[in-house]
């Protein structure tokens, strides 16, 4: 129960946090940090797969909703979200993630959230910023945005780490 | 049956995911009536209310630019007085001059902006009851910023110049030949003006203006200089305009007021 609660209370500051203070965050066109997936990130290993589905789902359309980009966002949440699973697959330690542990930093080191966090934010901007052109014209200069965002973005969210969900 | 069941529950969470990418399709697709959405119209109230509170630090960070910028404006205005005075004094009234009762100027700040997606958009905290209504052109101090695609009781919503759905007919101001201005979504400083035909002759840095053939903005608003240009599709010249305003950093706006808007449409539908 109380898991639920810290859950619902941390979407609600993550969504307000990117669409009140990061979306003023420009550091050039190319770069725009998208910190709120950090909710996904974060969400306990043993979530039922559907409540990650519908989580990303409703992420994804608050953002939207501040950003008018209506579908964009939730497309490419709801992406990452079902992607999840595969990717923390491919990381998992030889014997696989000990019970009452979470995905940060404080329990499996900073190589290992750092590869965690990439790969989750490559997809995420991949989808989005070529649903936002939707066009293949200038594939190597969208391409070039969403990996420059998607190094902002990691490395924001990992800063957050230390500072903010230190355990 | 059972194994159609125990096909749907094997696949289940594929399942609710492609049911959920379906929505999002089906969200951006809506997307194109966006504004009409019932969803986005509750909306705008809540977040045009959280921006504006978030405007207030951001403002008072930046009260030394908007400072400036007012101090530059008043300059410009009051050389603007002496140069009308002097006409008024020698009595030559053009017969351009200007109707005082056609056009009028709401004074709006910006409360939300974005500036490095392919489609940009603006909030302003002035609505309906301050006289902020569908379509009106806005303007900054140093020239063109958008078109009010939507407005509530207390806010509205721009489209500027730096979205990719944004069109206008605009004019060289030396020679008056029209094209449109539109943006290709690269960078916020400049955008594209077409349709000039090959025989005109364009110099670098003049300047370009709106051409008052729509109801919504007057002749003569500076929108840009010409930066550079191109003959590579053909007939006509693809010219890359340095934008006037910075989006980057803006934060009052005028909205114009056509009080001809209704008249010369009325008409202009009446003869066709």
């Amino acid at each position: 129960m109380y898991i639920i609660a810290r859950n619902i209370f941390r979407f609600v500051v993550v969504v307000l946090f990117q669409v009140l203070v990061m979306d003023n965050v420009m550091i050039s066109g190319y770069m725009i940090p998208y910190v709120y997936l950090l909710f996904i990130l974060l969400m306990p290993f043993e979530t039922p797969r559907w409540v990650v589905l519908l989580s990303g789902f409703m992420l994804g359309l608050g953002i939207d909703l501040f950003e008018h980009t209506l579908g964009m966002h939730t497309f490419a949440t709801v992406l990452v979200a079902f992607i999840r699973p595969y990717i923390l697959g491919m990381l998992a330690p030889r014997d696989g993630y000990e019970p009452d542990t979470f995905p940060r930093i404080h329990y499996y080191g900073f190589t290992w959230f750092l590869k965690y966090t990439l790969l989750i934010v490559f997809v995420h901007h991949f989808a989005l910023f070529f649903l936002e052109v939707f066009q293949l014209q200038n594939f190597l200069s969208t391409l070039l945005r969403v990996i420059l965002s998607s190094v902002l973005s990691a490395s924001t969210i990992v800063l957050s780490q230390y500072f903010v969900f230190r355990k | 049956m059972r194994t159609l069941l125990k096909f749907l529950q094997k696949y289940s969470n594929f399942l609710l995911f492609l049911l959920l990418e379906t929505f999002a399709i089906w969200f951006l697709v809506q997307g194109s009536n966006y504004q009409r959405s019932r969803i986005v119209g509750l909306n705008r109230q809540i977040s045009g209310y959280l921006f504006s509170k978030v405007d207030g630090a951001r403002a008072y960070l930046s009260l030394r630019e908007a400072n400036l910028e007012l101090v530059e404006e008043n300059v410009k205005l009051r050389n603007r007085i002496d140069r009308m005075e002097l006409l008024m004094d020698s009595a030559i009234v053009r017969s351009e001059f200007r109707d005082p009762y056609h056009f009028q100027y709401v004074p709006c700040r910006v409360v939300h902006n974005s500036v490095y997606k392919q489609y940009n958009y603006m909030t302003l905290d002035k609505g309906r009851k301050q006289g902020v209504f569908k379509d009106m052109g806005v303007i900054s101090e140093n020239g063109l910023v958008g078109i009010v695609l939507e407005a509530s009781n207390n806010f509205a919503t721009v489209i500027p110049v730096i979205n990719r759905d944004f069109r206008l007919s605009v004019k060289l101001r030396s020679n008056n030949y029209a094209g449109i201005l539109q943006w290709e979504g690269e960078s916020p400083l400049f955008a594209v003006l077409n349709e000039i035909p090959f025989h005109v002759d364009l110099v670098l840095h003049d300047t370009i203006v709106t051409s008052g053939f729509s109801t919504i903005f007057p002749e003569g608003i500076d929108v840009g200089t010409i930066d550079s240009f191109s003959l590579d599709k053909g007939n006509f010249y693809e010219i890359r305009v340095r934008l006037s305003t910075d989006f980057q950093k803006l934060f009052n706006v005028n909205v114009i007021r056509n009080f001809k808007q209704d008249e010369q449409l009325n008409l202009e539908q009446q003869t066709r």
